[in-house]
């Protein structure tokens, strides 16, 4: 095929990229300079769009998961990525830019380009053979690299396990959670073995190696001569050495068959106890509790990586654990295990523990006996220059197995990390072909994933370093830095949950200059300050009950210092705050959807409807007024009206028969007298004063609102022309037409509705619907506009016409399967009956209505909150007066994507009550909102953003009183 | 029962009526068991292609409501409903048992019979020590036959519990 043109070079950003479409292929464009390059718009790993991604240093960060790729070559550099992003050719000619989508990228270091052994083995076949022994993730990374390089003698590859190289991060994470599949981790699979010219001796250990004569012994018998050895021999896991060690029940992690035993044996435990609180121990306690085991973690030192971390980091992770449900015993030493029926029983130096699985993280030790043997020198590992040489000719060495090429912070180590494997491994693949130059040096980093949160640290730490906080402590968001106790300079960068600070850490790491601390709003944390997490200044201070309570509230309820970012949990999960919402909010100055005016058509015509968690009766009076008042009888406080709909006369108490007419006021109150004179109400009773709590009421375009505030604004004011526009949008001037109900409770916090529908983030992400069947790509166009008050807003997104996707793209988006498509189509057709942008809105009308407005499936949601942690939504879904039968019938089904059934629907519910459970098992915790700090507060341009959430929070302050 | 809203003729008529529904009794239990261990494929092979298919509160049922939690027009919305639980729809894993009872069946003159039975749906989630109700209802049937077997031409479920517990991702 030919060149086609994509774009004029004048619209690229410089160091930018763009997403275009050829031929109904995605491609991302990025531009540095005159130079252009092309590579396939998706991600390898799951469906996100490389244009929405960050491009640094010729790479580019899928904005989902984090994975990078080399720009150019498409080389997929770091996990969770295993496969490499197709590149194309692209020239720049007269300032536009073509694409050849049939000729890939000019990418020299590519695996793919490079000469196979097959092909050049002729020309190759003086040259003698590389042997790796190890088949692991070094192993992987010094064969691409070799190849890539251009080495074209044969590989033989060595490896003990059964396994072509895999990676072992998933080990201690998803493999142990349900439905993890052993494929996704591989790193060098047979096939990419057999296309690199790799010969696999895989289930072989290798027993013996002769330097001079350059051969290496197998223990099934062969010898295999090289010319070139790298030794790639990882390590073990240490095994303890206290007696019953090696009891069944006592598992330690190293290999996939390990991490299967785990998966096994912790299904079903209830006590699991981890030996060992470093990384991996940390990990396997986080999977232990999301299984639900009861887990104690065992550490030997005073605090969790002691010989690793700054105390006070160390006392960062050991609090995120115990927030999680881990007991940590520190300071307790394993001297035994025994075992009896199917119970362990640990003896420590604080005590014996039980527990029904023993799972051990105390560390690794390093496979070096043949490199010792063969003379290389070794010291806690081997020894290896910048290109990863050996002191012994002929000899490599990379991965956990060998120490890092120079010194860190004054001592020689070993870097047991995913990316040094990777860069170590390749260096001594660069080396092996003859490529000199040791890679440029960079900053050691390494992920670990524990308790929902993903904590990536850049650099190196010592026990020593001081530590400084700027965002929350312990919680995502929190970023952390060591300094140099002398220099006062950056050692390293710790972060949850924020992958932008690890980038922006690069810098602060090469800096010369002291920590400006000030500049990044961070604060010391002394080990004092970790060690009491349990602070919280509003309980120490509760005890004061002479204190003024609007003081006492505002101590007790004080907004974290990060501002709008940060929004604390007990926002959601405490009841003071909860009553105050009813008084404030509900029973404030708002205006509360109380029914449509279809369901009360005809006088005597009554609903049970709610304000906040207050039920109502929405009546129509003989003169055809509606009237809203309290369900909570005048004399005894009893809900008299118990059916969800009806026609009546007038209201009866059924206790002791109060009457009230259809306004809500009282007429009737029997023996009022007495009987025989005595008895009776006193007589200066006036039945006129004591009516049922009436509400204001407004209507407007067949919706009923009510309201406490008796000089509530007109329902515009409240509004205001922008979410106006949008009510009246769908409301417009058709009658509404009731089509039914659905009700159902949700264990989570009201507010988390309207966040749900302040947050155009999740939805590509959480409705996988949307975007298996192409309903909804990440470049619709959409908006999420915030009221100026910030209590309402709209989220409004346009079906393209593009979105239905055709069968090439569906191929190439990972989320499509075979066969995904929609068997009945008419279930996603728009009919354009609005007049409007938008196909779908989605109003959050402050502070109990949602009107849906989703294609043509129209519904109000009602909010109904009971209690902090709980809540009933009340749906009406409605069509208009003059629908066909047709339309009603497409309304309806349309309607099976929302609803507590819909398959949007269901999903926000789940989500809503993962939150609150989130939550309520973790004391004094808080949320993050941040995406999209451009925006402070207010209506967004990105979907990426949760300034609307921002901005209702602002005014929920405002009105709650909360600084 | 049966025999008592239509009294047997003859002793080979009751015979008929007791096969008849020992059958229909035989095809619930399967539809339970596939729904009870989440064959949503299964479970959409049990109705007709030209099937309906509502799940719909009792609220506006009596009402004469359309709206219901799931509503199917055919066969191929039943498929899609059970494609898009299995392959796309995110929720807390849990197991549920559904049992039917209180059976009736009235035979038609065309060889079509419409059924009437009770059902409850238990839910247990993993982290709640009981099984709760999920939902209790009748279902409103009507069968056919064919060459594989009985098929629904229609079932709505009507439910009693109006208030739904979070959201009902399984069928009943
Ligand atoms: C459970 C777990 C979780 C991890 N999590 C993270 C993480 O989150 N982030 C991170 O950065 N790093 C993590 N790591 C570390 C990372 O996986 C390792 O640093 C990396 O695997 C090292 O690769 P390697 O090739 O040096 O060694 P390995 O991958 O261990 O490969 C060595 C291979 O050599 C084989 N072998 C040894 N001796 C012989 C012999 N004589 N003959 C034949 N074969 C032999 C072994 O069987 C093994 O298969 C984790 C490691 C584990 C175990
Ligand atoms: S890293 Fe790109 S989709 Fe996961
Ligand atoms: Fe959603």
């Amino acid at each position: 095929m030919a060149w086609q043109r994509v774009a004029a070079l004048e619209s690229l950003r410089d160091s930018g990229v763009v997403g275009v479409e050829l031929e109904a292929t995605p491609i991302a464009l990025y531009r540095f300079g005159a130079e252009v390059f092309a590579t396939h718009g998706i991600c390898t790993h799951a469906l996100a769009f490389l244009k929405d991604g960050w491009v640094e240093d010729g790479t580019i960060e899928c904005p989902l998961h984090q994975g990078v790729f080399d720009i150019r070559t498409g080389r997929a550099l770091c996990a969770p990525l295993t496969r490499d992003l197709a590149t194309y050719a692209v020239k720049v000619e007269g300032g536009d830019v073509y694409v050849d989508l049939e000729i890939s990228g000019i990418h020299p270091n590519s695996a793919a380009e490079c000469p196979a052994a097959g092909a050049h083995s002729e020309g190759a076949s003086a040259a003698l053979p590389l042997v790796i022994i190890g088949a692991g993730q070094a192993a992987a990374a010094a064969i691409r690299a070799a190849r890539a390089a251009g080495f074209a003698a044969p590989i033989h590859l060595v490896g003990e396990e059964r396994h072509a190289p895999y990676e072992r991060p998933p080990l201690s994470k998803a493999a142990l959670a349900e439905g993890f599949d052993a494929a996704s981790c591989m790193r060098l699979s047979p096939a990419d073995a057999q296309a690199l010219g790799v010969t696999l001796h895989l289930g072989v250990r290798a027993t013996a190696i002769d330097p001079v004569a350059r051969t290496v012994t197998l223990s099934d018998g062969a010898a295999l001569a090289y010319g070139a050895l790298l030794l790639a021999t990882g390590g073990r896991a240490r095994r303890l050495t206290a007696p019953g060690g090696d009891l069944p029940g006592v598992h330690y992690l190293r290999t996939l068959e390990d991490a299967q035993a785990i998966a096994m044996a912790l299904k079903g435990a209830g006590r699991v106890a981890v030996i060992g609180g470093g990384f991996i121990g940390l990990e396997l306690a986080s999977a232990a509790v999301a299984r639900g085991a009861e887990v104690v973690l065992l550490e030997r030192e005073p605090e969790l990586m002691a010989r690793l971390l700054p105390a006070p980091l160390g006392a960062v992770f050991r609090q995120v654990a115990e927030r999680a449900g881990v007991s940590i015993r520190r300071d307790t030493a394993v001297t035994g295990i025994t075992q009896e029926a199917a119970h362990l029983t640990i003896a420590t130096s604080a005590g014996p523990v039980m527990a029904d699985v023993v799972l051990v993280g105390v560390g690794l030790e390093p496979e070096t006996a043949l490199a010792e043997a063969a003379g290389c020198a070794v010291d806690g590992g081997i020894v290896v220059d910048g290109e990863a040489r050996t002191s012994v000719e002929g000899i490599w060495a990379a991965g956990d197995c060998a120490l890092h090429a120079t010194p860190l912070r004054g001592r020689a180590r070993r870097l047991e990390s995913w990316q040094n494997a990777e860069e170590q491994g390749a260096a001594a693949g660069r080396s092996i072909a003859g490529v000199a130059g040791a890679a440029e040096a960079k900053a050691p980093w390494f992920w670990s994933d524990q308790f929902g949160f993903n904590i990536q640290m850049l650099g190196i730490t010592a026990p020593d370093d001081a530590v400084v906080v700027s965002g929350p402590d312990a919680a995502a968001g929190a970023v952390y830095r060591t300094l140099d106790p002398q220099s006062g300079r950056v050692t390293a960068v710790l972060a949850v949950d924020d992958p932008a600070a690890i980038r922006a850490a690069r810098a602060e790491l090469d800096a010369e200059a002291p920590f400006d601390g000030a500049a990044h709003d961070a604060r010391p944390v002394t080990l004092d300050a970790a060690c009491d997490d349990e602070n919280s200044d509003a309980i120490s201070e509760d005890d004061d009950m002479s204190a003024d309570p609007a003081a006492q509230f505002a101590k007790t309820y004080a907004w974290p210092k990060d501002g709008l970012s940060i929004i604390p949990d007990w926002v959601y999960t405490d009841e003071t705050i909860y009553q105050r919402e009813v008084e404030r909010i509900f029973h404030g100055r708002t205006w509360n959807f109380v029914a449509l005016e279809c369901e009360v058509e005809n006088p005597g015509d009554f609903i049970r409807s709610n304000v906040g968690p207050t039920p109502v009766v929405v009546s129509r009076a003989e003169d055809g007024t509606i009237h809203v008042f309290e369900n909570r009888c005048a004399h005894r406080a009893a809900e008299f009206c118990r059916e969800l709909s009806g026609t009546a006369k007038e209201f009866v108490c059924p206790y002791h028969q109060w009457s009230y007419d259809l306004k809500g006021n009282l007429v009737g109150v029997p023996f009022r007298r007495g009987v025989d004179g005595k008895g009776g109400m006193p007589k200066d009773f006036k039945p006129a004063e004591h009516g049922l709590r009436q509400l204001k009421v407004e209507t407007h375009r067949g919706v009923v609102f009510a309201s406490y505030a008796e000089d509530m604004e007109p329902l515009a004011d409240y509004l205001g022309p922008e979410v106006m526009h949008e009510f009246e949008t769908t409301f417009d001037g058709r009658k509404p037409k009731l089509l039914g109900h659905y009700r159902h409770s949700l264990p989570g916090n009201w507010k988390l509705y309207h966040e749900n529908l302040k947050d155009p983030y999740h939805a590509t992400l959480l409705h996988t619907f949307l975007v298996t069947f192409g309903l909804l790509v990440a470049g619709n166009k959409s908006l999420m506009l915030a009221d100026p008050s910030g209590r309402h807003g709209v989220m409004a997104s346009a079906k393209s016409e593009a979105g239905n996707v055709d069968e090439d793209k569906k191929k190439e988006m990972r989320a499509y399967k075979e066969g995904m498509s929609l068997e009945e189509p008419r279930f996603m057709n728009f009919i354009d009956e609005f007049d409007s942008p938008w196909s779908v809105t989605m109003a959050t009308i402050w502070p109990n209505l949602i009107v849906q407005r989703e294609m043509n499936t129209l519904g109000i949601r009602h909010i109904i909150p009971n209690g902090p942690n709980e809540f009933v939504m009340k749906w009406t879904m409605f069509g208009f007066e003059g629908d066909d039968e047709e339309m009603t019938r497409h309304r309806l089904r349309q309607g099976n994507l929302m609803g507590p059934a819909g398959f949007l629907g269901l999903e926000d519910n789940e989500a809503i009550k993962f939150v609150q459970d989130g939550m309520l098992r973790v004391t004094d915790g808080e949320h993050l909102v941040k995406l999209d700090p451009e925006t402070e507060a207010g209506t967004a341009d990105t979907l990426i953003s949760e300034a609307a959430i921002r901005a209702m929070y602002k005014h929920w302050r405002d009105v709650m009183g909360i600084a | 029962m049966l025999t008592m809203e239509k009294p047997a003729q003859t002793r080979d008529d009751l015979i008929d009526a007791l096969l008849l529904k020992a059958e229909v009794d035989a095809f619930n239990a399967r539809y339970c068991a596939a729904l009870d261990s989440q064959r949503l494929a299964d479970w959409a092979a049990l109705f007709t292609e030209d099937a309906f298919y509502t799940i719909i509160s009792r609220e506006n049922h009596d009402r004469g409501l359309p709206v219901g939690l799931i509503y199917c027009e055919n066969g191929g919305m039943i498929r899609d409903r059970a494609f898009a639980l299995e392959k796309t729809a995110m929720f807390a894993p849990r197991y549920l048992r559904h049992m039917v009872s209180n059976l009736s069946v009235r035979e038609a003159a065309d060889g079509s019979f419409t059924a009437n039975a009770d059902y409850v749906v238990f839910q247990v989630l993993f982290d709640r020590p009981a099984a709760t109700i999920h939902q209790v209802g009748r279902y409103d049937d009507v069968f056919v036959r064919t060459p594989s077997g009985l098929r629904l031409k229609s079932r709505t479920c009507i439910y009693d519990s109006l208030l739904v517990d979070n959201a009902l991702c399984i069928p009943v």
